[in-house]
């Protein structure tokens, strides 16, 4: 990497802000910040950033909201902070399609490593492609077709298309992919394994509801099938 | 003396026990059907013997009454020394009157010879009649003042082949034949009979209506008590709003009144109690979120601190690692105190995952840099579903505690039983005092009141404990026979049952 990557912190609590701006910028990240998600939308479009982090609780639009708003234009990743662990906004944000979530107090060094696990899956890597029916991953291009059309996949849902397609039809657990994708340790939360699974079937998968591609093995996890 | 007194009183115990387990309403029924056999009964055998009484003497006064006319008549137009066939003569038309009677006259007939007529000669003859009467009629009296006549008409009741018969003789004064009659009481009997069918007719119809009255009243009496009874159970199992309809202003009433009047205040209280609970709860709760506001903007530079501490004047650095350790220390106080209050709100959700028990534990330990102190004895491959994250937090608090408290070499050992995960920890420290036992998983609980507070936060195995139960599971503490405390948590393998009641989610990973 070359380029220093610039991220953008959208937190509404100024003292939060400031230092997390400070440690971030220390571990060497180019950081712009904004107290609302309205400005935050404002500065995406006028800064394209190559990462968010994203509180939950802001005044006006929230962060699930910003982040579904997010979605619906770029892939780009998004790292939610969450103060309140009421889980059920993990679950939420997850499904308004962030990548990874910290939950508050964060430590710099944590949410340092989490941004640059995230940045990570954008890398290429080998230079193969892999054909799954009408599904085409191309490894050196970084692009997945579908019956010719290009896909709009996140980095981390890419990545984990990657990592099952690299063993078809083996079953992956999801402490083994979030250790592939996410890089969290043991500890790892499966419902992000989970959560990024749903929306990777709903673009890859011809019905989303009843998949034929990426298959649930009960006990397990999950495994990536070429249709018969 | 003693001894018969003591019995007397065992007798009474058994009798009020054997009452006792008698339900009301039979005793009800009992006491009413009692009375009414007595009342029944009496009345009866009153009526009875009234009616009795009154029958056979009129039937008797009017058959003898007779008697003596016709006797007279008859024996007055006799001849003195009557011959047998006047006598036989006389006894028939005698017999021939509406009294229905059978006579039989004995005379001494002509030459002194005794010569016997009865009106009936099959049934009546001088054996039937009793000898007593015989020789009652016969005997002669004194006249004077007080008896004027010298024979006396005498009677007596008698059975006959199974049938009731009046038996009554006279000697006709003057030398006269000696008469008896022979009545018939048998219509009197059936009479009396049917009168006595009746009786116990009617007896027999006093008890049936006082088994439905007695089922009645009580009826009236056990429904309420048995709707309070419900009303009591309903309260027993926490339905704090149950409440009697109270209707009429009898004892059970006023009964009702009383239970309505208890479960309202208890219901009171108990919504004082719990609203203040929950509010004391809310504050915690509200309490630890507004801590993690400026906890999060010193947590993310207290790192920089750290970083820098080498670089700073020997003097200050002391004061800015202690800074950064305090801060972490409150950072697991908040975070400890935040998980205490999802539990007792109820908010507490598992994230279930399809785990390798000796994996998670293996990580577990390396994590904490505990491998050197901690022995494990687990194979791989024991698979479980359960929430990794609260698994490490059992296992880091009860390891940790073992180890702090302990010391090494600490033993962990997983086992499954049936459907059912097993880990002891145990370590090979002096133990757990008797007296603190009960108490090591209370939330704040300081085995000594001399130990530092330093030691952590004093929630690690309550939390521990809690995470074992919404698991399903359980955390027990023990003192090793060979010394040292074991601690034995078990769980079951697979905890989805449990945690599929709301939407399944927990707590993210840090």
């Amino acid at each position: 990497m070359t380029t220093v990557p610039s991220l953008l912190l959208i937190e509404d609590d100024d003292a939060i802000r400031t230092a997390l701006e400070f440690s971030l910028s220390r571990q060497g990240h180019r950081v712009v910040t904004a107290a609302t998600g309205e400005d935050g939308l404002k500065l995406l479009r006028e800064q394209r950033p190559d990462l968010i982090v994203l509180d939950v609780m802001l005044p006006g639009i929230d962060g699930f909201e910003v982040c579904r708003r997010i979605r619906r234009t770029d892939q780009l990743p998004i790292i939610l902070l969450t103060a309140r662990s009421d889980d059920i906004d993990v679950v939420v944000g997850l499904e308004s399609g962030a990548d990874d979530y910290v939950v508050k107090p964060v430590q710099g060094r944590v949410l340092d490593a989490r941004i640059r696990a995230v940045l990570r899956r954008g890398e290429r890597e080998t230079n193969d492609s892999a054909a799954f029916g009408s599904l085409v991953i191309d490894r050196s291009a970084m692009t997945v077709t579908k019956n010719g059309e290009e896909l709009q996949l996140t980095p981390t849902e890419l990545r984990l298309l990657l990592e099952l397609s690299r063993r078809p039809g083996q079953a992956l657990s999801r402490q083994q992919l979030l250790r592939l994708v996410w890089e969290h340790d043991y500890l790892g939360d499966s419902r992000l394994v989970d959560a990024c699974v749903q929306r990777l079937r709903a673009k890859v998968e011809d019905v989303p509801s009843s998949p034929t591609l990426i298959r649930t093995v009960r006990g397990v996890g999950y495994r990536l099938d070429a249709p018969q | 003396m003693t001894g018969r007194v003591r019995r007397w009183a065992a007798a009474r115990n058994v009798m009020t026990l054997s009452l006792r387990w008698i339900s009301l309403r039979l005793r009800l029924m009992l006491v009413f059907a009692l009375v009414a056999l007595a009342a029944a009964v009496s009345a009866s055998a009153i009526a009875y013997w009234l009616n009795r009484d009154a029958v056979l003497t009129r039937t008797q006064d009017a058959a003898l009454d007779d008697f003596r006319k016709s006797l007279q008549d008859n024996t007055g137009t006799l001849p003195l020394g009557p011959t047998c066939q006047e006598l036989q003569a006389a006894a028939d038309r005698m017999a021939a009157t509406s009294q229905k009677y059978e006579v039989l006259l004995i005379g001494s007939g002509e030459g002194g010879k005794a010569c016997a007529a009865p009106s009936d000669r099959d049934l009546f003859s001088l054996k039937v009649v009793p000898k007593s009467l015989q020789a009652a009629v016969n005997r002669e009296r004194r006249v004077d003042d007080s008896n004027r006549y010298a024979y006396h008409l005498y009677w007596q009741r008698i059975t006959l082949d199974g049938k009731p018969y009046l038996v009554g003789g006279a000697k006709v004064i003057g030398g006269g034949p000696t008469g008896y009659l022979l009545k018939s009481l048998e219509n009197e009997r059936a009479d009396l009979n049917s009168l006595a069918w009746s009786l116990g007719i009617a007896t027999g119809l006093a008890l049936i209506g006082s088994a439905l009255l007695a089922q009645a009243a009580a009826s009236t009496v056990l429904r309420p008590v048995q709707r309070l009874g419900d009303a009591a159970r309903r309260l027993g199992e926490g339905k704090l709003d149950t409440r009697l309809r109270v209707s009429g202003t009898d004892e059970l009433a006023d009964l009702s009144r009383t239970f309505n009047k208890t479960a309202e205040s208890l219901q009171k209280r108990v919504e004082e109690l719990s609203a203040r609970e929950a509010a004391s709860r809310r504050f915690v709760a509200d309490m630890s979120h507004e801590l993690r506001t400026p906890l999060t903007a010193i947590t993310a530079v207290t790192e920089v601190l750290e970083d820098e501490a080498d670089n700073l004047d020997p003097m200050i650095a002391p004061a800015v690692q202690l800074v950064v350790s305090e801060t972490r220390r409150l950072n697991d106080l908040v975070e400890n105190l935040m998980e205490v209050t999802r539990f007792d709100a109820g908010t507490a959700r598992l994230v279930l995952d399809d785990v390798d028990v000796a994996d998670q534990v293996t990580a577990c330990i390396d994590a904490r840099a505990w491998l050197d102190a901690v022995e494990l004895d687990a194979e791989r491959g024991i698979m479980a579903r359960l929430d990794p994250r609260r698994l490490d937090v059992i296992l880091a608090n009860l390891i940790g505690n073992a180890l702090k408290h302990g010391g090494s070499p600490v033993r962990v050992s997983v086992r499954t039983e049936d459907d059912a995960l097993r880990i002891d920890v145990r370590d090979h420290g002096p133990g757990i005092p008797e007296d603190v036992l009960p108490h090591v998983f209370d939330r704040f609980y300081k085995a000594s009141a001399s130990r530092p507070r330093s030691e952590g936060s004093g929630l690690g195995l309550s939390i521990a404990l809690e995470n074992a139960h919404i698991h399903g599971g359980e955390i027990t503490a023990a003192n090793s026979p060979e010394g040292g405390a074991v601690f034995t948590f078990t769980l079951p393998r697979d905890a989805s049952g449990l945690a599929e009641q709301p939407a399944g989610d927990g707590e993210g990973g840090k």
